[in-house]
């Protein structure tokens, strides 16, 4: 029978969330992750309790500022739209907020000295104050700067690698 | 610090630009040029002509018909997206190669050009500037190309790049000048001399990083600039020198751009982004 010689181990697989999408697995053999991260911010939410976690990367702080069809076609695209859907996912496969460990990266911004188009500092206010009235608090936060990052999540262990362009990777 | 003309000497390694592409990128940047006349370059070029339809015939495009004529494909496609497809056709295998030093993956500095010729387009459109659309699309296209040969010199002095980055507050190409002698946009402006592109053409990969004060004040150059930097922003084809390239705010009062609009462009060149992939195998 062919199937005898089928493994049954899990197969590492590593899943890339792009630009504007979101993603959420329960699958322990599972990576997210978000390549080359500008002056938006890879968010991970993950629920060490039932091992199930998530990854968005948006790149704008606040879908109000569009017309709304746009936030209704791309929500993932905003901090606001995108981190409400994200929750809701996660309650949807019964993960509790109080246990969800939160991990941000990215926010670079361009040499500005007048501020002027600071989306990087935007999207970390967005988050930070959205999910701080859902009374949540961020576990690590890696933000600003002027290169891009890497952001992973191993649904195995819930673990988040860090990767800035010529420094060393940080596993949080 | 290395010999600039050994740098500049370097032109010769790439694979020039084919005549009928720079005749119709000259024409596409002439406001005075007639459409006929580009559709008539390209209809007389055999090989030209069997790239674009072979392009055109993609399942990408979703025609319904077989297209077997540069007309037909002119009406059914327009134009403007038949230029643009022979500029991006004419570019690619330069772009194709990787430059060493950026710390850009396979592909990635052509992904960056494509992108922000497109997200350049969508400004000169909705902003005014209609008319330069395909001058703009150009010059965004190209506005990096001695990066590709740049990037040997880069990764050998990195070093000292990165500390005038990291610790004197210089941007990359300010740094590039300082260490190597010659920065990306100047070697880019000495390809296009090479190549015999237009002034205009020239003059806007030049001065793409706004370097140049009066640069600030030409608007078509300003396009290419702000695209660039919304590129940079969603982080698509961007290397070691991340973000580190001054914003001058003034060149959004001048053009009359707000925060907003911006933040609309962002969008707008993120969504084209995620449907770019399928595009870039083609070309």
């Amino acid at each position: 029978m062919l199937d005898t010689h089928i493994s049954h181990q899990p197969i590492a697989v590593m899943t890339a969330v792009n630009f504007g999408e979101l993603k959420i697995s329960r699958n322990p053999a599972e990576t997210l992750v978000a390549f080359s991260i500008g002056a938006g911010i890879g968010v991970t939410m993950y629920d060490p309790v039932l091992k199930v976690g998530g990854l968005l990367n948006f790149v704008l702080p606040d879908s109000a500022t569009m017309s709304s069809s746009k936030a209704q076609f791309q929500p993932f695209m905003f901090a606001d739209t995108g981190l409400a859907a994200f929750l809701d996912a996660l309650h949807d496969i019964g993960a509790n907020t109080e246990n969800l460990k939160v991990v941000i990266a990215g926010g670079a911004q361009i040499m500005d000295q007048t501020g002027a188009f600071n989306i990087g500092h935007k999207n970390h206010q967005a988050v930070t104050s959205y999910l701080g009235e859902k009374k949540m608090a961020i576990h690590y936060a890696d933000i600003g700067g002027i290169f891009m990052r890497t952001l992973r999540l191993d649904i195995g262990n819930g673990d988040n690698l860090i990767q800035t362009l010529g420094q060393t990777e940080v596993n949080v | 610090m290395t010999n600039v003309d050994d740098i500049i000497n370097g032109i010769d390694t790439l694979r020039p630009i084919p005549p009928v592409a720079s005749q119709i990128m000259a024409l596409a940047g002439d406001e005075n040029s007639s459409l006929s006349e580009i559709a008539d370059l390209i209809v007389h070029d055999p090989s030209l002509t069997a790239s674009i339809l072979k392009i055109c015939n993609a399942a990408y495009f979703g025609l319904s018909q077989r297209v077997d004529s540069v007309r037909d494909a002119i009406v059914l496609l327009g134009l403007d997206e038949i230029i643009e497809l022979v500029l991006l056709n004419a570019t690619a295998e330069n772009f194709r190669d990787e430059p060493d030093g950026y710390g850009l993956g396979e592909g990635e500095l052509w992904q960056h050009a494509v992108l922000s010729a497109y997200a350049a387009k969508m400004l000169a459109e909705s902003h005014g500037f209609a008319s330069h659309k395909h001058l703009v699309f150009t010059a965004a296209l190209l506005k990096d190309i001695g990066k590709i040969i740049m990037g040997r010199f880069v990764a050998f002095s990195y070093e000292k790049i990165n500390i005038l980055v990291h610790s004197r507050g210089y941007s990359f190409s300010e740094a590039e000048k300082e260490v190597i002698g010659i920065n990306h946009e100047e070697l880019g402006a000495r390809i296009g001399q090479k190549w015999r592109f237009g002034d205009r053409l020239i003059y806007m990969i030049r001065h793409h990083h706004m370097t140049d004060e009066t640069a600030r004040d030409d608007p078509e150059t300003a396009l290419v600039y702000l695209a660039d930097i919304i590129c940079m922003m969603i982080g698509f084809g961007t290397g070691v020198d991340g973000l580190a390239y001054r914003f001058y705010s003034e060149v959004l009062d001048r053009m009359n751009l707000t925060e907003k609009d911006l933040q609309n462009v962002v969008f707008d060149t993120g969504q084209r982004r995620q449907k770019l992939d399928k595009l870039l195998y083609l070309v």
